[in-house]
């Protein structure tokens, strides 16, 4: 009996430490630097805001491969704090204390219409930029049985006939959500949004004939392209996944529309450890090794330095900001 | 495509694959059978292990913990009357009667062999009925998925035949509990109190955990039982339950896994609906349907059955059509495209010999299932050996793990102790549990699809149109119809039975 039990009480204790090491029990103190940088000394914290095996994970588990090779004497420890569409996650790298061993992957334009929209408790002064790496630009895609065949007949429908053009979107306060306020805004024309919880279903809905019209993400599309017609892409230059359709911009409509992701920092860290990462993540970002990993995983890379990237956020800002309060959508 | 197949046996039968298979079934079956460590989350770990693998190895090792976690959330359920995985809320039903009564290995074995059975179907679907079944899942509007969440929850109705209004209100708090956090349509906070951790809405393990799980341990620390069931190791149950089961639960195994293959291909809902609906089903046709509830195999079998015959349905349109039917089948698209391979109708012809082997292997393990699962059962039905005193221990550890592994957040284990507390003192004053989880699951997708529903009824200029006039949301209206007056009317029957009884007695 007393065997047994000592033998249940093993196999108990080791399903317990089996589950810890799943969920990655562990958090790193404090850590004093002083004078001469002296970085990193330990594993780096990285928090992700969306779900283990997500788009923005991928992304980070290809770049920590490049990480491992410029920057060989620490590692990174993911950290998931996911919700809220993301906001968890931004709020929690705001939060986290700035000595440098917490960073964390942000999304554009979520980091900016949250706080504006749902009165998320982060700013997007709370960041410092380390850089950007990915930018999916959004599309208008139709069913390939569709009548439309450009997105100005898409526009010309809906123009005479107010409100019947079903499109559909991803969440609300979303890069989809933000095109699609800016496609009314610049067109003129009045649309019935229906707002799916995530491509998947989304993408099922256009091929059953559901909804009229959707926006998408040149990634999400790129799964289902056999089935679609890519009207048009909402980016300055054509996406060399999508050689063949042409941009907003070049067919008389100046749409452009995005999602983005990037690395930050909390506000505050030492300006030489943010001077460290920044050029840590540009080695990574001009491997060749990594651009193809990239590609290989349909992600549409494209680096932009923390200025470039902090400036562009703000930019985007003062656009979500004019766009939310014209159709009523600012908190306050 | 029969030169696949083969091929596909041949890859599945290496050694290293073989071994792959073993390891990926008992993993997954240790991780569905912990509450709060999901299939979703076991499978995530392992895909950047096998990006290091040829893709059919990581794919042939992907599946298996697909189908060991899947299965493995009933262990917990039976034994401890906790889901492992929210697609074993039903199996608790009767799983856990049936450990009180001291049949925990009949249970586990049911639950075994069920699933094995319902793997097997799903998968035969997958290889022989991509095509047609990839045509359906587009039929599956937000209005077809209004109507079939509807019919979920009017297992309710027959769940709690003792007490309906009570089983009503139990559902409606659930229902109530889902509506915290942003809105589906507007995206603006509701009932979050100005705090903003509540934006993030109530997570369904939490809830589930704290509601079965935790409010378990606090009444077993109760309680004056020195164990939680008398269980004694019995020889040769297995093949004693699968001769059981090939003679009474045939039409059953049918029934269920046809439910769990058509819900499997629907993105946005999966094993936990698959399993309440099949269950319900059950309980209004199978030849022991009166029985449910008590303590029986047949619903052991009609939920673990279902739950597992989604995993080759989810995975069709996640082939076919780049549409991953559930969260699971998503984390194998990330894996597929971070190899280099586009899902698509050309995958069977561009990738062929892995598409199979895939979908071959996947036959192979769910029959490797049955012996590596039934080697397990002796392990962990010993369980019941152990005093609750540590059991109990073991329970809250176990439960505070999983409600923070969720999102890593202790205001997820605060809320898994909050409904700890609602489902023991609400069980006390007639609760029922399980309607309050139905409520808290299906809650969001019948918001989110009425509301999509309404946007495109707006457009369309009718409400009667979208809602009542597709053939598929018609036939669900008329089941949903059956369940809600079935229990009135065979209520009446029972007791006009009994009246006669008592009057020629």
């Amino acid at each position: 009996m007393n065997k047994r039990k000592k033998l249940i009480a093993i196999i108990l204790g080791v399903a317990l430490i089996f589950s810890m090491t799943l969920t990655g029990c562990n958090k790193s103190g404090k850590n004093d630097t002083s004078g001469k940088l002296n970085y990193p000394t330990k594993p780096v914290n990285m928090i992700i805001a969306f779900t283990a095996g997500g788009s923005s994970d991928v992304q980070a588990r290809i770049m920590q491969k490049y990480w491992d090779k410029y920057v060989p004497q620490q590692n990174w420890v993911f950290n998931y704090k996911t919700g809220a569409g993301g906001a968890v996650g931004f709020a929690a790298i705001a939060d986290s204390a700035p000595d440098g061993y917490t960073i964390g992957g942000v999304n554009t334009p979520h980091m900016v219409l949250q706080p504006l929209g749902q009165g998320a408790q982060f700013k997007i002064d709370d960041f410092e930029y380390i850089c950007q790496v990915v930018d999916d630009p959004q599309v208008l895609a139709v069913n390939n049985k569709s009548k439309f065949k450009t997105w100005q007949e898409v526009i010309d429908y809906a123009k005479a006939n107010p409100g019947k053009l079903k499109v559909g979107i991803v969440g609300t306060f979303t890069g989809h959500h933000l095109m699609y306020l800016d496609l009314k805004d610049k067109t003129g024309v009045e649309l019935t949004q229906v707002v799916y919880k995530g491509a998947a279903d989304q993408n099922a809905a256009l091929l059953g004939g559901e909804i009229d019209v959707m926006i998408g993400n040149v990634n999400d599309v790129m799964r289902s392209v056999d089935q679609m017609k890519i009207l048009a892409v909402a980016a300055d230059e054509r996406s060399s996944f999508l050689p063949d359709v042409p941009t907003f911009k070049e067919t008389g409509l100046d749409l452009v529309s995005d999602i983005r992701r990037g690395f930050v920092a909390p506000k505050g860290t030492d300006p030489q450890i943010i001077a460290y990462l920044r050029d840590a993540f540009k080695k990574i970002n001009d491997d060749p090794d990594y651009i193809a990993d990239m590609k290989k995983a349909g992600q549409p890379q494209a680096y932009l330095s923390g200025e470039d990237f902090e400036k562009y956020v703000h930019d985007q800002d003062a656009h979500a900001r004019q766009l939310l309060t014209k159709y009523g959508l600012m908190k306050s | 495509m029969w030169e696949n197949i083969l091929a596909g046996f041949v890859n599945s039968l290496v050694p290293i694959n073989l071994l792959l298979m073993i390891l990926g079934l008992v993993g997954g079956i240790i991780i569905g059978a912990l509450p709060g460590l999901t299939a979703t989350m076991g499978v995530a770990l392992m895909v950047p292990i096998t990006f290091a693998m040829d893709p059919i190895s990581g794919l042939i090792m992907l599946g298996a913990i697909y189908s060991g976690a899947i299965y493995g959330g009933s262990n917990s359920a039976i034994l401890i009357n906790t889901p492992g995985t929210p697609s074993a809320v039903a199996t608790t039903f009767d799983g856990w009667p049936m450990t009180k009564k001291g049949l925990a290995d009949d249970a586990l074995n049911t639950a075994l062999i069920a699933s094995a059975f319902g793997g097997l179907f799903g998968t035969l679907v997958l290889l022989f009925l991509a095509a047609p079944m990839a045509q359906l899942s587009l039929k599956f509007g937000a209005p077809e998925f209004f109507w079939l969440c509807i019919f979920g929850l009017s297992t309710i109705a027959s769940m709690s035949q003792n007490n309906v209004l009570k089983g009503l209100l139990s559902g409606a708090f659930g229902l109530l509990i889902s509506t915290i956090g942003l809105d589906p349509v507007l995206g603006l906070p509701r009932f979050t109190f100005g705090n903003y951790t509540f934006v993030q809405g109530i997570e369904v393990i939490p809830a589930m955990i704290g509601l079965f799980s935790f409010s378990q341990v606090i009444y077993l620390v109760g309680s004056k039982n020195n164990y939680i069931a008398d269980y004694k190791a019995k020889k040769g149950v297995t093949s004693r339950i699968l001769k059981q089961m090939a003679k009474t639960c045939k039409a059953n195994l049918m029934r269920s896994s046809i439910i769990g293959a058509i819900v499997g291909i629907l993105p946005g809902a999966g094993g936990e609906i698959a399993s309440i609906i099949s269950y319900n089903e059950g309980k209004k046709w199978d030849h022991n349907k009166g029985k449910y509830g008590t303590g029986v195999i047949d619903g052991v079998c009609s939920s673990e059955a279902a739950n597992n015959a989604t995993i080759g349905g989810s995975l069709i349109p996640m082939l076919t059509l780049g549409i991953p039917g559930s969260a699971v089948a998503a984390v194998i698209m990330g894996a597929l495209l971070a190899q280099g391979i586009q899902p698509g109708f050309k995958i069977f012809s561009n990738n062929g010999e892995l598409a199979y082997s895939f979908i071959v292997s996947m036959l192979i393990a769910n029959i490797l299932m049955v012996v590596v699962g039934s080697i397990l059962i002796k392990g962990t039905a010993k369980i019941l050996n152990v005093r609750t005193s540590y059991i109990g221990v073991a329970i809250v550890a176990l439960a505070i793990i999983g409600s923070y592994a969720i999102r890593n957040s202790m205001f997820d284990v605060a809320i898994m102790v909050f409904f700890g507390l609602v489902g023991h003192f609400g069980g006390r004053i007639g609760m029922d549990t399980g309607a309050a989880a139905l409520g808290i699951i299906l809650g969001p997708i019948v918001e989110d699809n009425l509301s999509k529903s309404m946007a495109i009824a707006g457009a369309e200029g009718s409400i009667f149109t979208v809602f009542f006039t597709h053939p598929i949301s018609l036939i669900l209206i008329i089941l949903t119809l059956i369940s809600v007056l079935s229990p009135l009317f065979l209520g009446k029957h029972k007791s006009e039975k009994e009246a006669k009884a008592n009057d020629q007695a």
